[in-house]
């Protein structure tokens, strides 16, 4: 029962992850190496509105999701679209704003252990004889909520419909008078406002330091590339299985062997199948 | 104009005179600090290493040769306790802090114990004097000079070392909770670092050879982990009763705020454990930490009265940066200074080899004590009572405060359990 709770939490913070990762890559095509960043400078955003503008909790975290989102359009907008299609090129200038936004946070002093988000819920419930803090069954339930929600938007909407269509065939989008610089900047915008919901959701589990936009980036890309690059359907159900056989290393094989796992899965899932287990269906159907 | 301009170089002139000529006219002494600067072993000695050369220098500085001459820090990041960094880093820090910048004396780092350790072979080729004040609590780093005394003669260790905080001090600490509370079951979580390894090894053995039991082999965990639950919840299926902890990663918080939320009813103790050393922990954890035992490794890492010079260094410290002393690298780096001072001017020259006798020969009482490096392996000798030796320090976190508990002669408080473990 240990191994079915927490691998459910496990698995749904992993997806968590790497939704906005997929989402970017999906739309636009784009690996955005910065999203590692962006989760832990919303982190750092939502805890300096307030502890140091005193701001209420709510406001807090709305404020920096929008702002998260519009680091990652201008991101966009002043960097990436200049080198848009050359992806040697993407990767190495998106992770360089990464790197530049995470080193530029420690050397602005978000150093140490001692920045942390509240709980937005104490306590512990028992399920099947298990205990788990209301802050992880809040992290499964928002967790499920998002990833309905982002299958009714690509369904039900407009801007949805528009990024689908652009995910699916980008010319053939833009010959039905969808903007395809509008959409990859709105694609980017809503990929890291992904990312600043997953950092609101999973930093008050721990504390917000630097490194950890390191492992994120590392924990979505090996989500991204087992499920299939691009296809967020993949990235869930990727994120279930790493995340489960994570739980089950740790248990049967020791703590120390939980990280190989992600590893693992991106060197497998690249000798054995490079496309990932949606590659295939990606080409075909949609990726957003 | 002319007038204005006049008056300014004139009053330049004068406080030249009054404070800058004798710092000017004297050669500074330089120390280089290979330091990770943006962990809190870094920084908490380079601030105590900065607070203890304000000092020397407002007092005239260091006399050499019938010379005052002022200490001067160059410090240098070294990344040694960033996951994913290697070694090479930090040697190429201390390797630039001696060609590029000079440094006289190396004060501080390394401070991970495996690039500390890589670090030895290039100071003593440079034949440069190094006193290691923060991180490094591997046995080996003495051992290896005991057993090649000629080469690594330079290398002096001024804080504590894990095998004496383990059987030391930790087992004593833990033999009297045990005692006190009718405990004897611990489990083991450390951090996949040499140091914290070895430290869960020798922990294992040694209380099970008291009659303990240990539950399973210790749980070890990467650098960076952020998820503690399955061994936590392994405890508390176990029954476990005492949480051994061995981490100097930032995330040990996360494992206190589960173990928090869990509520696992068995005793935290740290016996490295980063995260709580700092006096921030508190409002961090919104007093999830509470009852968290932590061993800052020496005396004056928080509060108490080990020495006259104590409570003295814990106020200038307060004083200078605006709160209590946070990691165990602290007092041990202030003092690390203040001993070097000592036998420079005993020397009476910077000469390597005349300074490493004059180490040798150190006996002064600091802030945690007696303090005299055993004269084979150059690490510092601990002890029980500060009349002795350099003591150490286990503190508890009890409503918002850290109370040290161990050892007996210095202890401020009693340890306490957590209510749902009564």
């Amino acid at each position: 029962m240990e191994i079915l709770v927490y691998g459910t939490v496990n698995s749904v913070a992993l997806a968590l992850y790497a939704l906005g990762f997929a989402m970017v890559y999906g739309v636009s095509r784009l690996p955005n190496f910065a999203h590692g960043a962006l989760f832990i400078i919303n982190g750092f955003v939502v805890w300096t509105l307030l502890n140091t503008l005193k701001l209420n909790y709510f406001l807090s975290i709305v404020l920096a999701l929008l702002a998260t989102a519009a680091i990652g359009a201008l991101m966009y907008q002043l960097v990436l679209i200049r080198i848009r299609g050359m992806a040697i090129s993407e990767i190495i200038a998106s992770y360089a704003i990464g790197v530049a936004i995470l080193e530029g946070l420690r050397w602005g002093g978000f150093r140490g252990m001692t920045y942390t988000l509240p709980a937005y819920i104490e306590g512990v419930i028992f399920i099947g004889g298990v205990p788990v803090d209301l802050q992880r069954v809040l992290v499964v339930v928002i967790g499920i909520a998002i990833f309905v929600l982002l299958w009714l938007f690509t369904r039900y909407t407009r801007i949805g419909l528009a990024l689908k269509g652009m995910a699916q065939d980008e010319q053939a989008a833009m010959m039905l008078g969808i903007d395809s610089d509008i959409m990859a900047v709105v694609a980017m915008a809503f990929g890291s406002a992904l990312a600043a919901l997953a950092s609101v959701l999973l930093l008050p589990l721990g504390n917000i330091v630097v490194e950890t936009g390191y492992s994120v980036l590392i924990l979505a890309i090996a989500v991204c590339i087992v499920g299939g690059l691009g296809s967020w359907m993949g990235a869930i159900l990727a994120a279930f299985l790493i995340g489960f056989t994570q739980i089950l290393t740790e248990v049967y094989l020791g703590t120390h062997f939980k990280m190989v796992v992600a590893l693992l899965a991106i060197i497998l899932t690249l000798i054995l199948r490079p496309s990932g287990l949606f590659g295939r269906q990606k080409e075909l159907e949609e990726r957003v | 104009m002319k007038i204005t301009k006049l008056l300014w170089v004139l009053m330049g002139v004068l406080l030249l005179t009054l404070y800058g000529v004798p710092a000017l006219a004297a050669e500074p002494i330089v120390l280089g600090c290979p330091l990770a600067t943006s962990y809190l072993y870094g920084w908490d000695a380079e601030r105590a290493i900065q607070l203890a050369v304000e000092e020397i220098n407002a007092g005239g500085g260091v006399m050499v040769g019938g010379q005052k001459r002022p200490f001067k820090i160059e410090t240098i990041d070294t990344r040694d306790l960033e996951p994913g960094v290697p070694v090479s880093e930090a040697l190429l820090a201390v390797e630039k802090l001696i060609l590029e910048k000079k440094a006289d004396f190396i004060v501080g780092g390394p401070v991970r114990s495996e690039a500390a350790l890589a670090a030895m072979d290039l100071l003593s080729k440079y034949k440069k004097i190094s006193i290691l004040s923060t991180g490094v609590l591997t046995p080996k780093y003495h051992a290896r000079v005991a057993e090649n005394y000629d080469k690594y003669k330079y290398l002096f260790r001024i804080s504590g070392e894990a095998k004496w905080i383990a059987v030391g001090e930790q087992i004593p600490a833990l033999m009297d909770i045990g005692n006190k509370f009718g405990l004897d079951r611990v489990y083991i979580m450390v951090q996949d670092v040499a140091w914290a390894r070895g430290f869960g090894g020798i922990f294992a053995k040694v209380m099970a050879g008291k009659g303990w039991t240990v539950i399973g082999k210790p749980q070890i965990y990467p650098t960076g982990t952020t998820d503690f639950s399955m061994g936590l919840l392994k405890a508390r299926r176990e029954k476990a009763q005492v949480i051994i902890i061995a981490m100097d990663m930032p995330e040990s918080s996360i494992l206190l705020k589960q173990w928090y939320d869990l509520r696992v009813p068995a005793l935290p103790f740290g016996s490295i454990i980063a995260a709580a050393e700092q006096p921030g922990f508190w409002k961090a954890t919104e007093g999830k930490g509470e009852f968290t035992l932590a061993n800052v490794v020496n005396a004056g890492n928080a509060p108490s009265n080990a020495s006259d010079w104590t409570m003295k260094f814990v106020k200038a410290y307060e004083k200078k940066w605006g709160l209590e002393p946070e990691g165990y690298g602290t007092s041990s780096s202030y003092m690390a200074v203040y001993t070097l001072k000592a036998a420079i001017e005993k020397a009476g020259t910077l000469d390597s080899d005349a300074v490493v006798k004059a180490l040798e020969a150190t006996d002064i009482m600091g802030v945690y004590g007696r303090i005299r490096f055993d004269p084979k392996s150059h690490q510092v000798i601990p002890s029980l009572d500060p009349k002795e030796g350099a003591v150490g320090t286990i503190f508890q976190w009890q409503a918002g405060k850290r109370v040290v508990v161990f050892p007996q002669s210095i202890a401020m408080g009693d340890i306490q359990l957590p209510p749902w473990m009564k």
